[in-house]
C-alpha cells in the first residue's frame, strides 16, 4: 500500500484505534523508516493535540489546583523512610493514621500529602487478596507487588543513586516475550518507591526487572537489570 | 469566547515554563496548572462524565508530566500538546479499565505520550489559527463523520468497536473516518503548505 492510500489513517493510528489491515501497513512503512509516514505521524499528533484542546468548556473545583500542587509540588524532593518489610503493611496503616490526623491540622503541607496519598495506593494494593508480592535481595532489597486490576508497587531499599543523568526504569517481562517498559523513579535516601497503575495480566507475567537508563528512559533495556524477581506461577 | 481566554495567558513562552519544570521549581507547576488546568479537566470530564473522576485524572495527569519533565525538551518540545494528550489517554485508560476492558494496546497508549513524541511541534500549537480552522472544519463535517470522530477521540473505541456500538457496516465506519480526517487534514494544510 502507498503512502498515499494511507492518509486518514494516521490520526487513529496515533491515538492506538486503528484496525488491521491499515496498522500492519503503517507498521510496516514505519520499519522501513518512511520519511513520508514519519512526517504523516506528527501531522497526526498535531491534529490530535488540536482537538483535544476543543472538549466543552468545564471548570474544576478550586480545590483541584490545591490538590495538584501538594501531590506534584514535592514528589521528587522526598522518598519514603520504609520501614522494615515485615511490618510495610502496619507501618503504613500507622502512618495514615498520623497523616489522616494531620490532615485535619490547618496547613497541612504538601509533603504529607503527597506522602499521604501514595500511602493510600500502597495500602489499597497491599491488602488485595489478589496482590502477589515477589521479594528480591542481595544488594537492593525489596519487594514487587502486582495486583490484577490495580497494577505494580515495587519498593526497594539500599538501592544507591542511579547517577547523574540517569533514572531507573522497571519493566514487565512477558512470558517468552521482550520487556516493556513500565516507568522511571529515582532513588532518595536510599529508598524508592514507584506505582505503576492500571490492570496487568499477571497469567501471562514472566518477572519484573529493573535497569538503569539514560533520564529521559529507554524503550527496551539498554543496561543489564540491576533486579530481576521472577514472578512464580 | 472560552478558548480565547483559556489561551490568553498563553503569551508567555512555553519554552520558560518548561526550563522551570525541569529545574523543579515549584511555582512552576502552579503556572503549568493555571496554562493547562482547565483544558485538561475540561478534556477528561468530557471522556468520564464524571466530575470526581475527571478531577482525579487530572491531578494523575500532572502528576505523570512532572515526573517525565526528563524527557521533555524545552528548546524543541511542545507543552500543551503534551499535556492533553497525558489527560486523554488518562481519561480513555480509565474508561476502559472501569468497563474491565483488558486493553490489548495498553503499551501503546503509554508509548504514545513519550515527551519525545512532542519535539517538533509549534509551541504554541493549541492558540494558533490551525486550531481555529480545526474547530470549524469540525463543524463541517456531516454528522455521521462528527460521530464517529467523537467516538475515537471522546470514546477511545476502535473502528470495529464503533461499527458495533453504532450497528454500521464496518467498511462504512471505515469510510466516515477517513473521510473526516482527510477532511480536517486539508483544513490544516490550507494554513500549512507541503
Amino acid at each position: 500500500m502507498r503512502c498515499e492510500e494511507l492518509r486518514g489513517s494516521f490520526e487513529l493510528y496515533v491515538l492506538g484505534l486503528l484496525d488491521q489491515p491499515e496498522k500492519l501497513e503503517i507498521d510496516d512503512h514505519l520499519g522501513r523508516s518512511c520519511p513520508n509516514c514519519t512526517a504523516e505521524l506528527q501531522k497526526a499528533r498535531e491534529l490530535n493535540s488540536m482537538f483535544f484542546a476543543q472538549a466543552p468548556a468545564a471548570e474544576p473545583s478550586p480545590k483541584l489546583r490545591r490538590r495538584v500542587l501538594a501531590s506534584v509540588g514535592v514528589e521528587e524532593r522526598r522518598g519514603f523512610a520504609w520501614a522494615p518489610w515485615a511490618g510495610l503493611a502496619a507501618a503504613a496503616a500507622f502512618a495514615m493514621f498520623l497523616f489522616v490526623n494531620l490532615d485535619q491540622e490547618r496547613g497541612l503541607r504538601a509533603r504529607e500529602r503527597t506522602r499521604m496519598n501514595r500511602m493510600q495506593q500502597a495500602i489499597a494494593l497491599l491488602t488485595e487478596p489478589e496482590t502477589r508480592q515477589v521479594a528480591f535481595g542481595a544488594g537492593p532489597q525489596g519487594r514487587v507487588l502486582a495486583n490484577p486490576r490495580r497494577g505494580v508497587l515495587f519498593i526497594a531499599n539500599n538501592l544507591p543513586p542511579a547517577g547523574a543523568g540517569k533514572t531507573y526504569e522497571l519493566w514487565i517481562i512477558p512470558k517468552g516475550g521482550a520487556p516493556r517498559p513500565a516507568g522511571l523513579f529515582q532513588s532518595e535516601d536510599g529508598s524508592a518507591m514507584h506505582l505503576v497503575e492500571g490492570p496487568i495480566d499477571l497469567a501471562n507475567t514472566g518477572a519484573f526487572a529493573v535497569s538503569v537508563e539514560p533520564e529521559a528512559g529507554s524503550q527496551a533495556p539498554t543496561t543489564t537489570p540491576i533486579i530481576i524477581a521472577p514472578l512464580a506461577d | 469566547m472560552w478558548l480565547s481566554l483559556l489561551f490568553a495567558a498563553l503569551a508567555q513562552d512555553d519554552r520558560e515554563l518548561a526550563e522551570r519544570l525541569k529545574r523543579r521549581e515549584q511555582n512552576a507547576m502552579a503556572d503549568l496548572y493555571d496554562r493547562y488546568g482547565r483544558v485538561a479537566y475540561a478534556l477528561i470530564l468530557r471522556v468520564v462524565k464524571d466530575t470526581g473522576i475527571a478531577e482525579d485524572l487530572t491531578q494523575e495527569t500532572f502528576l505523570r508530566v512532572w515526573n517525565r519533565m526528563a524527557g521533555f525538551d524545552p528548546e524543541r518540545g511542545a507543552l500543551g500538546p503534551w499535556v492533553l494528550t497525558v489527560a486523554r489517554n488518562r481519561a480513555i485508560d480509565y474508561v476502559r479499565s472501569s468497563q474491565g476492558k483488558m486493553r490489548e494496546n495498553a503499551y501503546e497508549l503509554d508509548a504514545s505520550d513519550n515527551p519525545v513524541l512532542f519535539t517538533t511541534m509549534e509551541p504554541e500549537l493549541l492558540n494558533s489559527e490551525r486550531a481555529r480552522r480545526l474547530k470549524e472544519a469540525f463543524r463541517r463535517l456531516s454528522e455521521n463523520e462528527r460521530l464517529v470522530i467523537e467516538l475515537a477521540y471522546y470514546e477511545g473505541l476502535s473502528q470495529s468497536e464503533m461499527a458495533k456500538q453504532i450497528q454500521q457496516p464496518l467498511g462504512t465506519v471505515k469510510t466516515w473516518c477517513r473521510t473526516a480526517l482527510m477532511k480536517l487534514r486539508d483544513e490544516l494544510g490550507e494554513a500549512v503548505p507541503v
